[in-house]
């Protein structure tokens, strides 16, 4: 006779509840593996999906995601010249927020040479590629965004030509990739009343220098910002090219920081993503040793529930595999009953979910494992209590 | 042959200075079909004779035996103490103690299925049983929706399933009113007499002692031997 499951049926709305309950906790853990490894796969996403060997930045930087890199856009030049590079691009990146489909929306644009050069996008789900030098954009679906679709950019009116999926950067926001003028153009565009005002202010501060009205004006130029610069240059080597001795050539003669594509991703994952990762990784912890508490209280608040029976059993002489297996098959149905729905849980979630959620099967299968052994330790403490319970308990009035 | 042979039981709990006799040592038997009654005031060692009979608490000193074969003297001989009970003993106690998640039919059941039979028969045979206690009409019932009576008849079914030779039981009538009370009289009486079962009663239930073939009186752990006369 399987007393487990004779109990459960007697009393199975206090177990789907108890089921529920235990679910709702694990999907929050599910949830949580999802948000830590969707926050690496985020952070890493670009460098992964740049079809790069070496990244090529400001000398003494850690770029160009890590901190600001500035490049002057020429300096591509030099380093398609160094031996071992079959090809070298310019690439900008920065961070922007604007008013698209009726609500602000933070992106990072990615500007890049469309015609042919690297730090495109990989691939594009719907639509086509940027194949105008201007005014074209490919933007994630996460932004909303169809091909067709017109967007403003500074004083600029974009076409969406093309849409990605699941590009982002390392905050989780979608990327907007636009040619390099045009990436240049909005980052620096200022608006004309702001140019004329920021004109007369340098105008006035030279005048006040003691310089001739003649000589401000000529010097106002150099005051302007130089929007013709770069953040990083992305570098394909060319066959049989070692990539030490191509980033050390760069590094002693043309004074940038060089990074292959291994190294950017660590300095990602131990820069900018270590501190959120370790935060996400204390409350997994947490959530997983909070689970497996709970878990353990209700099996060892089954077995005090049912203790005088058990007692009655010993006393009629019930071997102690009955008793083993009465406890032993609730803590398993429940533990197992309880991922099953917390997995489903974790299935309806996910899409809707603001953040990316990147779930590793070998990670669930890990959860599920800790869960287990969480649930078959609380049963053995249960089995502990129940096997020290003495028969003459029973007989108590 | 006796069913149980009880030669100079004791019990002695913690040592030394602190040491308690419980019972002091104790010599009875009870034949088959015979209905013996034990009588005391709380703690005077009737549930720790029980305890020692049916080996949950091991008796200090004594012998045991159960029809001619020795179970216990002066240590454990060898046996599996909690198979002794469930082929020897049937145990009925005063609150029933009915596991509240099986129906009556199952509660029966299971000690014959703990005790190797199978499924099938086991539910046939508690079937059965129900019926000879009159109580076949409630055999799918859990135990919280019968009344006091009709438990303690679940539970007198469940002690006599393995049809053990010794039935010891524990103020079975305690909860239970007079008309139930003399009801159960009569049906352990009825068990004695037809499956030749020992039957040893602890009550305090003087209204019962009429029906008893013996009546054993234990103060302060000693056990005299008393007639019904003594008892008024």
């Amino acid at each position: 006779m399987d007393l487990a499951l004779k109990d459960i049926r007697r009393h199975l709305g206090k177990f789907i509840a108890t089921i529920a309950g235990v679910a709702m906790l694990l999907s929050i853990v599910l949830v949580m593996n999802g948000i830590y490894q969707g926050n690496i796969a985020d952070g890493i996403w670009l460098i992964e999906n740049t079809a790069t060997d070496l990244w090529v930045v400001e000398r003494g930087r850690g770029g160009p995601f890590n901190e600001s890199s500035r490049m002057p856009l020429d300096s591509y030049k030099s380093i398609a010249a160094t031996p071992g590079v079959a090809r070298a691009s310019p690439l900008v990146l920065y961070t922007a927020q604007r008013e698209i489909g009726g609500s602000s929306q933070q992106f990072t644009v990615v500007g890049y040479d469309v015609f042919g050069g690297l730090g495109g996008p990989g691939r594009v789900v719907r639509g086509r590629v940027i194949a105008a030098p201007h005014y074209e954009m490919i933007a994630d679906q996460k932004l909303g965004l169809e091909p067709g679709g017109g967007v403003t950019l500074g004083t600029h009116a974009y076409t969406v030509v093309g849409v990605t999926q699941g590009a982002v950067d390392s905050a989780g926001n979608p990327l907007v990739y636009l040619s390099l003028p045009d990436a240049q153009e909005v980052q620096f565009q200022q608006d004309n009343r702001a140019l004329v005002a920021a004109r007369a202010a340098n105008l006035k501060r030279l005048e006040r220098a003691g310089y001739s009205s003649e000589q401000a004006t000529r010097l106002l130029p150099f005051l302007a910002s130089n929007s013709d610069t770069v953040n990083a240059v992305l570098v394909r080597l060319a066959p049989g090219a070692d990539g030490e001795s191509v980033a050390r050539h760069m590094r002693d003669w043309l004074y940038f920081n060089v990074y292959s594509t291994d190294e950017e991703r660590r300095l990602m994952l131990e820069g900018r993503l270590s501190k959120m990762s370790a935060v996400l990784g204390l409350f997994r912890v947490l959530l997983v040793l909070v689970s497996i508490v709970i878990i353990a209280l209700i099996v060892y608040v089954l077995t005090i529930e049912k203790i005088r029976s058990i007692a009655t059993l010993k006393l009629i002489g019930a071997p102690n595999w009955v008793i083993v297996r009465l406890i032993m098959e609730q803590s398993l149905a429940l533990t197992l009953a309880s991922f099953a729905v917390a997995y489903g849980l974790r299935e309806l979630i996910a899409p809707g979910f603001p953040r990316t959620l990147a779930f590793l099967a070998e990670e669930t299968a890990a959860t599920f494992a800790v869960m287990l052994a969480g649930g078959v330790l609380a049963s053995l403490m249960a089995i502990w209590h129940a096997l020290r319970t003495p028969p003459q308990l029973a007989l108590g009035g | 042959m006796p069913v149980l042979e009880v030669d100079k039981v004791s019990m002695t709990f913690g040592q030394g200075e602190l040491a308690v006799q419980a019972l002091k040592p104790t010599t009875f038997s009870v034949e088959g079909g015979e209905l013996a009654a034990l009588l005391g005031p709380s703690g005077s060692g009737k549930s720790t004779l029980l305890l020692a009979i049916s080996l949950i608490l091991e008796p200090t000193t004594g012998r045991i035996a159960m029809d001619g074969r020795e179970i216990y003297n002066d240590g454990p001989c060898g046996i599996d103490e909690r198979a002794y009970r469930r082929q020897n003993i049937g145990f009925i106690f005063q609150q029933h103690n009915l596991i509240p998640f099986l129906t009556a039919r199952e509660n029966v059941a299971l000690v014959m299925q703990i005790n190797g039979v199978g499924r099938r028969e086991a539910g046939r045979r508690a079937r059965e049983l129900l019926g000879y206690l009159e109580i076949a009409h409630r055999a799918d019932s859990l135990p919280a929706n019968l009344s006091g009576g009709e438990q303690q008849r679940v539970a007198i079914g469940r002690a006599l399933a393995n049809e053990p030779r010794l039935v010891l039981a524990d103020e079975p009538t305690a909860a239970l009113d007079t008309e139930r009370g003399m009801k159960v009289m009569a049906l352990l009486r009825k068990i004695a007499r037809e499956r030749q079962s020992a039957v040893i009663t602890v009550t305090h239930d003087h209204r019962m002692i009429e029906g008893f073939d013996t009546v054993y009186h234990l103060d302060d752990g000693r056990l005299t031997k008393t007639t019904h006369a003594d008892t008024h």
